[in-house]
């Protein structure tokens, strides 16, 4: 077995017998995110990589956090295991009280639909859908009734500014408009957090500007809003900043 | 905004706005794929049509079949040398050594039989049939006694009359002919016109006294070719040296079974045969005889035949497969988006299978349609009844969707396993 390419500072296997105890730690009440010494392990044929090694951050409710860190830190992973879409191979990840790391596909997608907002850089919207049909999406799988899920969406859509493109399609709105639709999507179902990667990478910067304002006014408003990012200037509209690099934090710093 | 709202949704409504979210999409995409829908349509099209035009043309042919041996009715039954159906060399040896059905035979039964309704004999034989330029080659002959044997054959006069009994035992050359023979040898000349008329039988000039009503085809042969003549005259010039066979009418279906015993007893003692003492020495049988021979040499017919259709149907799954496969890779980034914002592996599976099904369904449905008007063609050109049941449409849906679900699977379950990270990066 060789490991000389990522060689891990502590092997992970220590790391749980020494370090860890199994007992269920007791978390703030403010606390939305906890994360203890979490680990990601590729395994490419016989070798294995290590994409996150020990890492440990918490989060608390309202919180405005950038994670960034060029290609290749381990960003893209955190982001993809803050998210739900992927569970850690080693650590603990408690999100809202409820162990993440320890549950199954249909439990995670349940957590993704009520938890988790997500906001992609290339929007990811259906593209034979209406904004309404985009927005209304999570609600369909949280099985909201369509009345309830009209209104809803409409008025997600609305705090979005877009309540005269309800029943346009992706292909007939401007790259910022599209985004404000994920957005809308993002927000409908009230999650806990607002999860956006690289949210202004497909925009121009007048673009960009208008979203990054529309994210300080979902912050103000009282939502958890965590960006993944590689562009500095994305991270400093934030209130802290946590910096990856070679799959651990670097840098966990309040900045405003 | 800081509380969650953890809605408490009860699953029944759950499954039913992501049921609903499933038609939308596969309505959605099968509009969206034109080309691809239509070519999987015409997969399903063309197995459903198989199995409804199958079905269809197959009731028709054994309705037809069934109708046509028992024209006689269920209260007919024969007394022969022989059944008409023999299986075996062993058997054919084995009745070839009876004695032949006489007319002291048929006579003993008129006499004796008190439970029988109409009695008869009959004797049959092929004849060329002429009149001035025009000849028929052929013919059906049927030499009969008396003429209450059109009652039990179930005919009936169109034009004229029947000869009467007196002018039946004088042997004169009368004849009552099938409609076929006004239309081949007279042309268009009404069935009235040919009362009084010659045509030469069997190289003798006999008088037409009537004209049957007509009775149509069966397997493409026509049941209006033929000539009945008196059974005297029949035995004079076409040589009845033959066994006879004994017709039995009774007067209702429930006094069948009585009637055979009476004149299976009437046959015991003529033949002078024991009750269980082997070979009886002469046959019973009613129509039922046929009908079950068809039966048996159309089984491995209509076997075969389903089979096809069963495999077409498996082609056209198999085009369904192929096809939402493709869909599935086609589809890929939309499964991740659905998969991040909360659908669950069941929720994409049953998508997709909605999907399948819904092309199968929409197939099935056009493949009945098709396939009840292949079946009609096919019964005008052949001469069946068309019975189109209800059933067979049910069927035809229900089927092509389970071949949906079944071929459906698979893709489905690919699709519902896909890594949501790996979809959604897919571009």
């Amino acid at each position: 077995m060789s490991e000389a390419t990522t060689a891990p500072p502590i092997a992970p296997d220590s790391i749980v017998q020494t370090e860890t105890p199994a007992v269920t730690p007791v978390i703030g009440s403010d606390t939305l995110i906890l994360m203890r010494d979490l680990w990601k392990t590729y395994e490419m044929g016989a070798e294995k990589v290590h994409a996150l090694h020990g890492v440990t951050f918490e989060v608390t409710r309202g919180e405005y956090l950038a994670i960034t860190g060029p290609s290749g830190s381990g960003k893209s992973t955190l982001m993809n295991l803050i998210g739900c879409l992927d569970t850690p191979s080693q650590g603990e990840y408690w999100l809202n009280g409820k162990n993440v790391s320890e549950m199954d596909d249909d439990d995670l997608a349940r957590i993704r639909n009520q938890e988790i907002g997500f906001v992609f850089q290339t929007f990811n919207l259906l593209a034979r859908a209406t904004a309404l049909h985009n927005v209304e999406l999570p609600l369909i799988y949280g099985g909201v009734g369509s009345a309830a899920r009209h209104e809803m969406a409409k008025k997600a859509l609305a705090s979005v500014d877009l309540s005269d493109r309800v029943m346009h399609k992706p292909n007939e709105l401007s790259g910022g408009q599209r985004q404000r639709v994920a957005i809308a999507r993002a927000l409908v179902n009230h999650p806990s957090i607002l999860l956006a990667d690289e949210p202004t990478g497909a925009l121009d910067t007048h673009t960009s500007y208008e979203i990054m304002n529309l994210f300080e006014r979902l912050h103000a408003e009282g939502n958890t809003i965590i960006v993944v990012t590689h562009e500095h200037d994305i991270a400093a509209r934030a209130h802290r900043v946590i910096a990856i690099r070679d799959g651990q934090i670097e840098k966990d710093e309040r900045i405003r | 905004m800081l509380v969650n709202i953890r809605q408490a949704q009860k699953p029944k409504r759950r499954r039913f706005a992501a049921l609903w979210e499933s038609f939308r999409v596969s309505a959605g995409s099968l509009r969206a794929n034109k080309l691809r829908s239509s070519l999987t349509l015409v997969g399903i099209v063309v197995g459903v049509t198989a199995v409804i035009a199958v079905v269809t043309i197959i009731k028709g042919l054994d309705q037809t079949v069934a109708t046509t041996f028992s024209s006689q009715g269920s209260t007919v039954f024969t007394v022969s040398k022989k059944p008409r159906v023999i299986t075996s060399r062993e058997d054919f040896i084995r009745f070839n050594k009876r004695k032949d059905v006489t007319m002291d035979d048929a006579e003993a039964i008129f006499r004796l039989c008190s439970v029988c309704w109409r009695t008869g004999v009959a004797a049959n034989s092929l004849e060329t049939v002429k009149r001035r330029d025009k000849s028929s080659e052929n013919v059906a002959v049927r030499g009969i006694t008396p003429v209450a044997m059109f009652d039990i054959d179930a005919v009936t006069i169109d034009a004229g009359r029947i000869w009467s009994e007196s002018e039946g035992a004088s042997g004169r050359e009368l004849c009552v002919v099938g409609a076929d023979i006004g239309e081949n040898l007279f042309g268009s000349e009404v069935p009235d016109r040919l009362i009084g008329q010659k045509v030469n039988v069997g190289g003798r000039p006999y008088e037409i006294v009537g004209v049957l009503q007509r009775l149509g085809k069966i397997f493409g042969q026509s049941r209006d070719n033929i000539v009945y003549v008196p059974y005297s005259n029949y035995q004079k010039n076409f040589g009845a040296r033959d066994s006879l066979v004994v017709f039995v009418k009774t007067a209702a279906a429930a006094d069948l079974e009585e009637t055979e015993d009476q004149v299976r007893a009437i046959m015991r003692s003529r033949r002078g045969k024991l009750f269980d003492a082997g070979d009886e020495g002469f046959t019973l049988e009613t129509q039922d005889v046929f009908i079950d021979l068809y039966k048996k040499a159309t089984e491995n017919i209509y076997f075969v035949t389903y089979g096809v259709a069963i495999i077409a149907l498996f082609v056209g799954g198999i085009v369904v497969m192929n096809i939402m496969l493709v869909s599935v890779t086609e589809r890929t980034k939309e499964i991740g988006i659905r998969k991040a914002v909360g659908a669950r592996q069941k929720d994409i599976r049953v998508q997709f299978l909605i999907e399948a099904i819904t092309v199968t369904a929409v197939g099935g449905a056009i493949g009945v349609i098709t396939g009840f008007g292949l079946a009609y063609l096919l019964a005008l050109a052949m001469g069946f009844p068309l019975l189109i049941s209800p059933w067979s449409a049910v069927l035809g849906v229900g089927v092509s969707s389970v071949v949906g679900v079944i071929f459906g699977l698979w893709p489905a379950w690919r699709a519902a396993r896909l890594d949501p990270i790996e979809a959604l990066r897919k571009e």
